[in-house]
């Protein structure tokens, strides 16, 4: 089913309207009610287990961590924290954009969380555009909010309509103060060509990748840099921006970027084929597989599973993979090599994963590369990002407050 | 004797035994299949570093020959080279000819048996450029042998990259005035180009006039769903559906399949709209995951072992999404691709990769 324009109006008109109620809320009630709603929806997670299995293409334990590490982020203390940083470093106080419309992507299931929670958490009411292969989240996390308290409720709601529909687009941002997309950096340049005046807080596409320098593969780590680069690889099936598409691997003495990849096939990827699985494979994203696995075997070397594989090939020229546990492990001297091919992706990347000992040179190092917006971060926590962690280079409150003259945010 | 004239050898008779209306064992193409990719994986290095899984020889990506030169013969021997469309040389397949011998013959073959069966010659029109005017592709090298072997006269009506509307018209015109059989070839966008420029004009061709449609759209016209054009066609040009038939063919193969209503509607047949697969090349839908085959109609990724690809690499994975139908195949068009990759295809596109 999807709405038309008329519907969407509708809606939008009736979650701006919602504002003035949110905002007359403390910042501590709403943090307390979001929170209350995040355990709501985690239970209600679990009962839908199967059919969230069903609508994302995820396996069911894949939606049961998913839920799990990203509602988990959704705690008052943190929230509260958050609200503090956001006013932290400015003369005046910021008060909340009016209304904030937001078209969500379908790849990763639980972006609505973060992309909903925080304009809520400010007081800013949301419009959400749910993906049309993907909206039973979305629901479920507004059902979670409605009764959680009835104002909470009102100011969140959902539309689905087809993308590229431009009176639903227009109907969707009409009353917006900012418009954030998720998507394909088509669709954001798109949508943000036709918004006007209204900001547009972009989220294009992008990949991310992970380093692991000579202390992660030494004999008291390797067993850990494995376990975690294997849940950065397969949550949410390579899905995302933040799942790693090339592990750059410091070759040791003792160890080979092959080595390391037959070992993370053995220990990591295969054993979590089975606590974690693949979610079903789609025909389209099948032929590409089996084409950059080709190329893999033919440019490099392949250690292919049953539902995952690994290219061990040089860093240049990349081939991206499909997703869906298709990574490259790629040999490199050092952090300064990796440095240098992480800075060729560009503004694409979004997140790189580092073992304990290099995060901070590295981080450094991208501070002075052409990707100095890329988060970077422990590995095995690529894919479960703080509740306050940036995006895209910014804050995450960044486009929902506005300098003011008197403190409305109580 | 080299072991590739021994191969070529095998490959002539396989095809001229079908030629010669006699059964072909697929157990003699298969042998056929080994031994082939046995000789290509020693001479092909691209080839010879894919592993065996299952019991077929494995199947070479048809993006490879994006990126590598996959031919068995040194490059000075290069006679033709073949390319797929696309605006940069990492968006197009190359595939190396010395010969084009075996080409030639499958090509001739299959096109006799499935377009011209019941003709020995025809007048044709040609809704894509001359062969001069594209060297590199191997569809126009193709049409151009059928204006040779199969046509009485031949006019091609896409010039200097557009279709000249008013030639084709005339053509038709002639056609009809004739009272003769024609057979209209093109690609499938030209004959968008021609339903968006022929207005209301309507032909009523001579009985046994025919229709060959092949390839996609790759963004050279809107894009039509192929039972909205075939009755389309039909209705534009006169023809009866079932004498509208589609060929798929490939820049990586020398071999084409052909939709077989046509060839059943001659013969008193009748059966659901599929692709024939010559006898001397195995089309097979097989499962992403683990390459191997599917079970019965199931959707799967086309691979194709054409033995005509003598010296290049006989097994082909391509990207096509295809079933089986009855003793043949139906293919459902290219995957996408795009919908569920995640965040990778932007950022494919944004840095110039895959």
């Amino acid at each position: 089913m999807t709405d038309d324009a008329s519907v969407v109006r509708r809606r939008a008109g009736a979650v701006f309207r919602s504002g003035a109620a949110l905002r007359a809320a403390t910042i501590e009630e709403r943090a307390q009610w979001l929170a209350q709603a995040a355990t709501t929806l985690a239970h209600e997670v679990h009962g839908k287990r199967n059919e969230l299995s069903e609508a994302t293409a995820l396996s069911v334990p894949m939606v049961e961590w998913a839920a799990r590490t990203t509602l988990g982020t959704i705690i008052e203390d943190s929230m509260l924290a958050l609200a503090r940083q956001a006013q932290r470093g400015s003369h005046r106080m910021r008060s909340p954009i009016s209304m904030l419309s937001v078209i969500l992507a379908g790849n990763v299931f639980t972006a609505s969380v973060r992309s909903v929670i925080v304009p809520l958490l400010f007081g800013v009411p949301v419009l959400v555009k749910a993906s049309s292969t993907e909206t039973l989240f979305p629901v479920m996390l507004r059902d979670a909010l409605v009764q959680t308290d009835s104002r909470l409720g009102a100011a969140m709601d959902l539309v689905v309509f087809a993308g590229g529909d431009v009176q639903c687009e227009d109907a969707l941002a009409e009353p917006a103060e900012a418009v954030s997309v998720y998507g394909s950096d088509e669709t954001v340049a798109a949508i943000g060509a036709r918004l006007g005046d209204t900001p547009l807080i972009a989220h294009g596409h992008g990949v991310s990748a992970a380093y692991c320098g000579p202390e992660a593969l030494d004999d008291a780590h390797v067993g850990n840099t494995i376990a975690d680069l294997s849940l950065d690889i397969c949550a949410y099936d390579q899905r995302g921006c933040l799942s790693p598409q090339v592990v750059y691997v410091a070759e040791t003495v003792r160890w080979s970027a092959a080595d390391f990849a037959r070992r993370l096939a053995q220990e990591g990827l295969g054993p979590m084929s089975e606590t974690l699985p693949r979610g079903r494979l789609p025909l389209s994203v099948g032929a590409s597989q089996a084409q950059w696995r080709g190329i893999a075997e033919v440019e490099g070397t392949l250690i292919a599973g049953d539902t995952y594989a690994i290219s061990v090939r040089d860093t240049q020229p990349m081939r991206w993979s499909p997703g869906f546990r298709n990574v490259t492990i790629a040999p490199v001297p050092g952090l300064d090599e990796a440095a240098t091919a992480l800075g060729q992706i560009g503004s694409s990347l979004k997140c790189v994963g580092a073992d304990f000992a290099s995060i901070s040179k590295l981080r450094a190092r991208l501070m002075q590369s052409p990707a100095p917006r890329a988060y970077a971060c422990a590995i095995g926590e690529m894919q479960t990002p703080p509740f306050d962690a940036p995006a895209d280079g910014r804050p995450v409150w960044h486009g929902l407050l506005r300098p003011s003259t008197r403190a409305t945010h109580r | 004797m080299t072991t590739r004239a021994v191969l070529k050898d095998r490959i002539e008779a396989l095809i001229s035994s079908f030629e010669a209306g006699e059964r072909v064992d697929p157990a003699v193409r298969d042998r056929l299949i080994d031994d082939l990719a046995a000789w290509q994986a020693t001479r092909i290095p691209e080839y010879g570093r894919l592993q065996r899984r299952g019991a077929w020889p494995p199947a070479l990506p048809t993006d490879v020959f994006r990126f590598r030169r996959i031919a068995a013969h040194p490059v000075e021997e290069d006679r033709r080279l073949f390319r797929s469309s696309g605006t940069t040389s990492a968006e197009r397949s190359v595939h190396a000819y010395c010969d084009l011998g075996l080409y030639d013959f499958a090509a001739r073959v299959a096109a006799q048996h499935m377009l011209f069966p019941d003709i020995d010659d025809m007048r044709l029109i040609v809704l894509a450029p001359h062969e001069e005017d594209a060297l590199d592709s191997s569809l126009e090298y193709m049409l151009a042998r059928f204006a040779e072997w199969f046509g009485t006269g031949c006019t091609w009506v896409w010039r200097a990259g557009k279709l000249d509307l008013g030639l084709l018209t005339e053509e038709l015109r002639n056609a009809e005035a004739s009272g003769e059989p024609v057979a209209v070839l093109g690609t499938s966008f030209a004959f968008v180009h021609a339903e968006d420029g022929l207005g209301d004009q309507r032909f009523e061709l001579a009985p046994r006039s025919r229709v060959m449609q092949t390839g996609g759209y790759k963004g050279r016209s809107r894009e039509v769903d192929r039972e909205v054009l075939l009755r389309a066609i039909s209705a534009r040009y006169g023809v009866p559906s079932r004498w509208i038939i589609n060929e798929f063919g490939a820049t990586e193969l020398s071999s084409q399949m052909y939709e077989t209503t046509l060839r059943e509607d001659i013969d008193g047949s009748v059966g659901p709209r599929r692709l024939w697969v010559p006898p001397w090349v195995r089309a097979t839908p097989v499962d992403p995951d683990t390459l191997q085959p599917v079970e019965g109609e199931a959707v799967g990724i086309l691979r194709i072992d054409d033995t005509a690809n003598l010296d290049s690499v006989c097994c082909i994975q391509t990207s096509d999404l295809a079933k089986r139908i009855d003793d043949g195949i139906a293919v459902l068009g290219r995957a996408p691709g795009a919908t569920p990759r995640g965040c990778s295809l932007a950022a494919d596109q944004a840095l110039g990769a895959l």
